[in-house]
């Protein structure tokens, strides 16, 4: 067996193949190389936005039944819609809006944006789960109604302090209609009990 | 009288707690402030919260489009105008001293003053089960879906038929029909109305599938002459113009088809082809009936 030999580069090992990590070397690449993968995965989580939990419950929709298709481009953008949400309303900033609001939505949102910069207000959501249940699918299929039994928790700061916080249920009744390659709310209102 | 040692170390550590109980009490009178909200209000409407205490605080108003921000004085009602109550949803007040306290109440969507009525199709074929359908939305002015159940009136009518008269509750700010179309072609007006509130739509009733189709030929010195008698439907409507219809000949020689569009309510076609021949035709579903042409006859 041929003897393994090393130089100040490295060592070979017995295939030949040269190696330039010693033990603690290779553990502090290890350990920078998890430590980047760690920050990647916080990174795309960040992009990706906060993390919203929804569930969709079709079985007392009607009069049109829903396709599957159908339900799961709804449960993606309305999960896409409250992460926006809790991105502009947390940040004040409405360039993140993907175009998922229009109508009598888009302007309390805008508004609220507008409002809570003049004030110095902010608004976080965070740990968000929504419980939807279709409740009205038009007959043609271009508007459904929505039923949202969410719960997360919501921090209001100004000036950078806590003035309110809250961990509860919230209701919301939804309109959304099919837009050109998504579907859009018309209507987010919270109410006080269906 | 005598008690136990126990007794009065049970009385002291009584007393130590009430005095505990009592601090605190009064020192999260000092600084706390009571928040009273109305329990709820119609959009748009002007309103009033009170607290309790004395001294500067700020006063903050969050909720669907708003974010208030204002110096108030403890003790004192705060006044919120209409315009900041514009979207139904959930609001907050918060009151902030030496610490902060909030309290919520809802918005509600004000009188209904706008209808949004979907209609479908724009154009239906006669005597098709459930074909027509509608869906109307009540809004407020300021567009906040209504959820207070109100009532309906739905209408679509012909130009010789009513095809349909309902009043129809709201569930959830919506409310919605189906029905068949009519027998006879033409405008269809559908209506959804609510008090002095009123949305119409229109659509064309036309033919459905041709019935009975039938054809005549004529003889000509450039060949053969081929057309229909008046197209219709089963219901006798003239079927629309620019529907096709396909005449078939067969002879020996083979087989030929000629395309024509119903133009007036008649199909016409020339068939240039040798006789003996047996001429067909067809319109959608609707198959015509066989003409045979011989020249010995």
């Amino acid at each position: 067996m041929k003897p393994i030999t090393g130089d100040r580069r490295g060592v070979v090992d017995q295939r030949g193949c040269r190696s330039r990590k010693s033990p603690v070397r290779s553990l502090a690449g290890i350990l920078r190389v998890s430590a980047l993968i760690v920050l990647l995965s916080l990174a795309a989580a960040s992009a990706a936005g906060p993390d919203v939990a929804v569930q969709l419950d079709v079985s007392k929709a009607g009069p049109r039944k829903i396709e599957p298709q159908t339900e799961g481009r709804i449960l993606a953008d309305y999960r896409l819609a409250w992460a926006d949400i809790a991105q502009v309303l947390s940040a004040n900033d409405p360039s993140p809006l993907g175009g998922l609001f229009v109508g009598s939505a888009k302007q309390w949102l805008d508004e609220s944006i507008a409002s809570q910069r003049q004030s110095g207000v902010t608004t976080r959501y965070s740990n968000q789960s929504h419980k939807l249940q279709a409740v009205f699918y038009a007959p043609e299929g271009d508007l459904i109604e929505l039923h949202d039994v969410a719960e997360y928790d919501t921090q209001m700061l100004a000036g950078g302090k806590v003035i309110h916080e809250d961990h509860g249920v919230h209701r919301y009744v939804v309109l959304m209609t099919p837009g050109a390659d998504r579907w859009v709310i018309r209507e987010l209102m919270e109410v006080a009990q269906f | 009288m005598s008690w136990s040692i126990t007794t009065i170390s049970r009385i002291r550590k009584l007393f130590d707690v009430g005095c505990a109980s009592v601090a605190l009490a009064l020192a999260c009178s000092a600084s706390a402030q009571e928040i009273s909200v109305p329990r709820s209000v119609a959009a748009g409407s002007d309103t009033k919260i009170s607290s309790t205490g004395s001294g500067a605080a700020t006063f903050y108003l969050v909720g669907p489009g708003v974010a208030q921000k204002k110096d108030v004085s403890l003790g004192e009602d705060v006044r919120v105008a209409g315009a900041e109550l514009r979207f139904a949803g959930k609001y907050v007040a918060i009151m902030c001293s030496e610490t902060c306290n909030s309290s919520e109440f809802f918005v509600t969507a004000s009188q209904p003053a706008s209808l949004a009525f979907l209609a479908h199709p724009s154009r239906v074929p006669a005597r098709q089960p459930d074909a027509v359908s509608g869906v109307a939305l009540l809004f407020d002015k300021f567009d906040n879906l209504v959820l207070t159940p109100t009532s309906i009136d739905f209408q679509v009518k012909g130009a010789s038929e009513t095809l349909l008269s309902r009043a129809v509750s709201t569930h959830d700010g919506e409310a919605w029909f189906r029905t068949s179309s009519g027998k006879t072609a033409g405008p269809v007006r559908l209506t959804a109305a609510v008090g002095d509130l009123s949305a119409q739509r229109a659509l064309q009733q036309v033919a459905s599938e041709p019935c009975n189709l039938r054809i005549t030929a004529q003889q000509t010195a450039k060949g053969l002459e081929v057309e229909t008698e008046p197209v219709r439907d089963c219901a006798g409507n003239p079927v629309s113009d620019g529907t096709v219809v396909t005449f078939t000949g067969s002879n020996p020689e083979g087989k030929i088809s000629i395309d024509a569009p119903i133009k007036g309510g008649v199909a016409r076609a020339h068939m240039n082809v040798r006789e003996p021949v047996v001429i067909s035709a067809a319109c959608g579903v609707a198959m015509g009936n066989e003409l045979r042409i011989d020249q010995k006859r």
